[in-house]
């Protein structure tokens, strides 16, 4: 028979398979020598236009294309702004409703097609009020649109007027003046605390009008930015490849930082320019085994380590034995976020019904959740503030969040339903994925003791977030993270006139929290302002439209060979200044 | 000539159960899928293995042992009582699934195939349309749309694998129609449903079974592919699906008994239909019949 | 033969009609609102009502459809909700990719699976045959998930035998990471694909023609090789070329544990992110393509059977 003949042909394309595999893999070895930094980012990558800037992974990759008016400072924490574009920081009318912002000058954007001979022009104060006009056009539909609204002189009725075809760019805008190529005016309808923040988020950025108009609705994948990278190439759903910009402006390392930070080797290389390395690669991975193998080779600098693979790596905080000959690092850090089960209050039962909420709260295992859930990874929240913001407390009580089943059913009792008698079953809303599907779970188990009965709706996200919108959730859970070290950014999800479909999605509304959070509002960064925080958390605690679960921490792991890493939620344009130390990455990668 | 038919058709049965009585595989094969409905129906009476919802904390992910054979899960509980219990949610998919699929697939057929014409042309139409749809796709798509649940399930895949056995029983129509038995029962006065029902479709029953047991195969294998695309049964409930998509992170931390557990039920039962199936069709197979 | 192929040319349109109206039906109609899903969070009335006039949405049905026609016929489906991009160039880039893993996967197990099941077949209801099918059954059970995850850290993790994960769009450089995925494509096709083409070939062998054959003296291996598998040529040609669009579709699996940017990854993303446009514009295509290969593979069907023409 021939099908001998047909086997010894296959077993030699397997053997020729194979070894093409084992030769190709071979051939690679020299990129060792590339002054290179290896990110991966867990989603696909949407695009890298500023104003669709709504995910962690697109602001880790714009950050390092575009450049906000200000900065976070890389080593000091609690977090401090410091200009970026700007030249200095801006000044303030005493009634904190004008602001005076220069930039600096000799900043060009990125040379590109769309510029004249493609060399990049000098970035101007006008570019900044063409890119918020971008933010505000209803036409562009951007998520961002909330860090100036009801915020700005005259922005909001020029919005209005856009949506309705009355109204055009060329507009004057009072609220946003340029007197000059290198002077910013902003004037406001209210104080607004938070405004240099939002200066610092990426929604901000400026963006040269030429490459909107030559690229139009595509702009999303030609980014033109000022910043330190430039776009070298981006394979859809693989990776994204960032060369130095050759036209940046420049920036030194800081040579100042938290406490620690010189004993940890962080201002070793202070003064110096930025950046270290030629080259960003962000390689988008999402599912938890390949990133996990792909770090474990040396293949990516720079990793999370994922749930699944915390147990056999850390214990007791420390990196196991065989992960320290490594020459591995571990990176603890708070991340400035709040897990937490919401209700709708405007629920017949769930909203109306304080003592089932208390009985809900009193019988949530946070302890287990943490365990089960986060290996650990995080401190049990009290409120919604969390750790490295202004307000957060940790000596903060909250007397319904201890794990107290027979206190639980007290409460059932005063609700008016012993051992969940009378309850109709509610729907607990959620996501999709395994994780939140499981602890989706674990919160119909914890209900069950009581004798409450929940069903579980899993759906998209963007499903999960129309039901929201419409008010058609009854509790769900749901975690936020700081767009900016400002418990304003927390504390608006309660405020009442946030109410779905704003960002106030449990649609929680107390006359006496709203009146505390407009009076803080107006205030700076304050031990007054601190009082105000604290009062309106006991207020939160009264009345508990949430259940506030877990502030995360990070474990972030990086080869040895990575210098200058320190870890912040906020901080997304790290790649500047960190350093790959080639001679260390030669000797360790061997022992990979 | 009625009588004569039924004889006709009852000795192909008689046949057919004695040449599978003589085939030992095909004997253990039936046994085997008595056992899963019989599993399926103490589960769902909460007679056996009740522990499925116990949730021990202290035990997470441990492995197998001789309290639990098949280890425990993320919350403690018996995975082999959750796989036991999936059987449930697998029967249901399965009997409810395909026997939907073949009620609307051999009802339409049988038209299309009795009347010919206008009525054949319009669903010959319609089961080539839906027949050029990639059947993975039309279900994702259905179960997206009308949103995750048992219900949906059971229901998208009902209406969305349907054609094969139309086709089937279209063409066994067209054959049948013209046989003697038929045009004497015409000729007898017999309505046209009696026709259908009484008649003609007793004599395709055989190839509708071989039908039905390959659409439930299909059924419970459609149930994973989409509780892995979240489209599947509601959380909480033990199934296969989930069992087998929760690996994909388990896996990583060395928990696999849970995907096994998942994967025993359900290859046994896959192979005892499958081999069942072929048994069928030989002892029914008028080609292999004189065999 | 002529006749034929433009009769069934023709057959082709009332299907394609239908198939479009199914999709329509299926999105427009059942999936409720698009506008409001395509306006996202803090969407307002007036935008909500302005998107509906820019997709089109205030016109009468039957206008919305033909729309939607138009759409089909200039392959212009807009941009996704979730990431703004234009739906056409997500596709174009996803096609080669997905192709380059599926193509060699799928001729690799042909390769293997047609002599290993044309001699299961021969060997019929044998021990060998029983094992085999227990095998095969075995290897369709076990989940994908399981060759994938073992694979990537046997192979490639511990025995450093290819990369772990990741894509080159150069042509030379992207099989560096493709032949994993290949070789797993290929075990994970392996049982279904001996099982069902071990059925077409005991068809094929309890045939009147192969007993003749054998009566007149021709030697088993003459018969096997000659006559079975020419004719068994029919019912795999089909096989291959209905395979086609799926092979465009990609695995989904595979291409996001490998990091392949393929086709597959990207519908899953669009039923994670409830892009309608998206998915909407993923089955319509690959439904068209299904629909043109049946086409072709009922020609070829008609060039090798010369009795199917007169049907």
């Amino acid at each position: 028979m021939n099908l001998n003949r047909t086997f010894s042909r296959l077993a030699i394309v397997f053997v020729a398979l194979s070894f093409l595999g084992i030769t190709l893999g071979c051939t690679k070895k020299n990129s060792a020598k590339e002054n290179v930094l290896n990110n991966a980012i867990t989603a696909n990558l949407k695009g890298m236009d500023p104003i669709y800037a709504n995910d962690a992974y697109s602001n880790q990759v714009i950050s390092n294309i575009y450049e906000p008016l200000f900065e976070y400072h890389y080593l000091k924490r609690p977090l401090e702004l410091q200009p970026l574009v700007a030249s200095a920081m801006p000044t303030a009318s005493k009634d904190g409703l004008t602001h005076t912002i220069k930039i600096k000058k000799g900043i060009k954007f990125q040379d590109d097609e769309a510029f004249p001979e493609g060399k990049g022009r000098d970035l101007t104060a006008k570019d900044f009020i063409y890119s918020w006009k971008r933010l505000a056009d209803p036409a562009n539909q951007s998520d961002g649109f909330w860090i100036f609204d009801g915020k700005i002189k005259g922005l909001n009725e020029w919005r209005e007027k856009m949506g309705k075809g009355e109204a055009s760019y060329e507009d004057e805008i009072e609220g946003l003046q340029a007197p000059d190529d290198e002077t910013l005016v902003i004037k406001l309808t209210k104080p607004y605390f938070q405004l240099y923040y939002v200066l610092a988020m990426n929604y901000s950025a400026p963006v040269p009008k030429e490459a909107v108009d030559k690229y139009g609705k595509e702009f999303i994948n030609h980014p033109v930015g000022t910043g330190p990278f430039k776009l070298d190439s981006w394979t859809r759903n693989s990776k994204v490849v960032l060369v130095k910009n050759p036209t940046w402006h420049g920036g030194k390392y800081p040579s100042e930082g938290e406490e620690g930070d010189d004993a940890r080797g962080l201002l070793k290389d202070a003064g110096k320019d930025l950046p270290f390395v030629d080259k960003v690669v962000y390689s988008e991975i999402i599912e938890d085994q390949p990133r996990w193998l792909n770090f474990m080779k040396g293949k990516l600098d720079i990793v999370i380590i994922p749930k699944d693979n915390f147990d056999t790596s850390v214990s007791g905080d420390k990196l196991s034995k065989d992960l320290t000959d490594k020459g591995l690092k571990l990176e603890i850090n708070e991340e400035p976020d709040v897990t937490y089960m919401a209700f709708n209050m405007l629920d017949p039962i769930l909203g109306k019904n304080l003592e089932l909420r208390r009985a809900i709260s009193l019988a949530t295992d946070t302890n287990t959740l943490l365990e089960r859930f986060y290996n650990g990874r995080g401190v049990n929240a009290l409120s919604p503030i969390p750790p490295g913001i202004d307000g957060y407390d940790k000596d903060f009580k909250n007397p319904y969040k201890e794990f107290n089943i027979e206190k639980a059913k007290e409460h059932l009792k005063k609700a008016g339903y012993p051992d969940g008698k009378g309850l109709p079953e509610f729907e607990y809303s959620t996501t999709n994925s395994t994780t939140a599907r499981q602890m989706a779970e674990y919160t119909q188990q914890n209900l069950a003791a009581l004798g409450i009965k929940i069903r579980i709706a899993a759906t998209s996200w963007p499903q999960f977030t129309d039901k929201l919108r419409e008010k058609k959730a009854q509790m769900w859970g749901i975690a936020w993270s700081a767009d900016y070290p400002d418990a304003e950014n927390f504390l608006q999800l309660l405020y009442g006139k946030n109410v779905s479909p704003g960002p106030n999605s449990a649609n929680y509304v107390n006359k006496k929290f709203d009146e505390l959070y407009e009076k803080a509002l107006k205030l700076p960064p304050s031990p007054e302002r601190t009082v105000i925080y604290k009062q309106m958390k006991e207020i939160f605690v009264q009345d508990l439209p949430w259940i506030p679960n877990i502030h995360r921490k990070a474990y972030v792991l990086y080869h040895g060979w990575i210098e200058n890493y320190k870890r912040h939620a906020i901080i997304n344009g790290e790649a500047k200044y960190i350093r790959v130390n080639l001679n260390q990455k030669a000797k360790l990668a061997e022992k990979l | 000539m009625t009588s004569a038919q039924n004889t006709q058709g009852r000795s192909l049965w008689a046949d057919a159960i004695r040449k599978i009585k003589k085939n030992r595989i095909a004997v253990v094969s039936f046994w085997i899928i008595i056992a899963y409905i019989g599993l399926a129906a103490l589960c769902a009476m909460d007679l056996v293995f009740t522990s499925y919802s116990l949730v021990d904390n202290t035990i997470p992910y441990q492995a197998p042992s001789s309290a639990h054979w098949f280890g425990t899960d993320l919350f403690g509980r018996d995975v082999l009582a959750r796989a036991a219990h999936g059987t449930v949610t697998s029967l249901i998919v399965g009997f409810v699934g395909a026997g939907l699929s073949v009620l609307i697939g051999t009802l339409l057929g049988a038209l299309a195939g009795y009347f010919g014409g206008l009525v054949d042309e319009l669903i010959t139409w319609f089961y080539s349309t839906l027949d050029n749809i990639p059947y993975i796709l039309l279900l994702v798509a259905f179960s997206f749309v009308s949103g995750p649940g048992l219900k949906t399930l059971c229901l998208a895949i009902g209406l969305t694998s349907w054609v094969g056995h139309c086709r089937l029983v279209r063409s066994e129509f067209i054959k049948q129609r013209g046989q003697e038995y038929v045009q004497g029962a015409f000729s007898m006065g017999a309505s046209h449903a009696r026709r259908i029902f009484v008649h003609i479709l007793p004599n395709t029953l055989h190839l509708i079974l071989i039908s039905f047991s390959l659409g439930f195969v299909s059924a419970i294998k459609s149930e994973v592919i989409l509780s892995y695309l979240g489209l599947g049964v509601e959380p909480g409930t033990p199934s296969w699906g989930m069992m087998i998509s929760d690996a994909k992170l388990e896996l990583s931390r060395g928990v696999w008994w849970g995907l096994a557990a998942a994967t025993v039920f359900m290859f046994f039962l896959v192979l005892a239909f499958t081999l069942f199936n072929d048994a069928v069709r030989d002892a029914t197979d008028p080609k292999l019949r004189d065999k | 033969m002529l006749k034929y192929t433009i009769r069934r040319i023709l057959y082709v349109i009332p299907i394609l009609f239908g198939v479009t109206l199914v999709c329509f039906l299926l999105f427009n109609v059942a999936g409720g609102d698009p506008a409001a899903q395509a306006a996202g969070k803090y969407a307002t009335v007036e935008q909500i009502e302005s998107i509906r006039a820019e997709l089109g949405l205030n016109q009468p049905i039957y206008l919305q459809y033909l729309d939607y026609l138009k759409q089909i016929l200039t392959f212009d489906f807009g941009r996704s909700w979730s990431t703004k991009q234009k739906i056409s160039e997500m596709f174009w880039s996803g096609v080669g990719p997905s192709l380059s893993v599926t193509v060699p996967g799928f001729l690799i197990t042909l390769m293997i699976t047609i002599p290993l099941s044309l001699v299961l077949g021969y060997l019929r209801d044998s021990f060998i045959d029983r094992t085999a099918m227990v095998v095969c059954l075995a290897l369709i059970s076990i989940s994908s998930l399981v060759y994938i995850l073992a694979g990537q850290y046997f192979l490639a993790y511990l025995w450093g035998m290819f990369p772990i994960s990741g894509w080159d769009s150069s042509w030379t450089g992207r099989w560096e990471y493709t032949t994993l995925p290949i070789l797993i494509m290929v075990v994970l096709s392996l049982g279904g694909q001996i099982l069902f083409f071990r059925t077409i070939f005991i068809e094929e062998l309890s045939k009147d023609y192969v007993r003749t054959a054998r009566a007149k003296g021709l030697s088993n291996k003459k018969v096997l090789t000659k006559h079975i598998l020419r004719n068994a040529l029919i019912p795999i040609i089909t096989l291959v070329v209905l395979q086609v669009p799926f092979l465009i579709l990609g695995s989904l699996l595979l291409e996001s544990f490998f990091g392949i940017p393929g086709l597959g990854g990207l519908l899953v993303t669009a039923i994670n992110n409830a892009d309608f446009p998206v998915i909407k514009a993923m089955i319509v295509i690959l439904t068209i393509l299904y629909t043109t290969f049946n086409l072709i593979s009922d020609l070829l069907y008609a060039v090798v059977d010369p009795k199917v023409r007169l049907q």
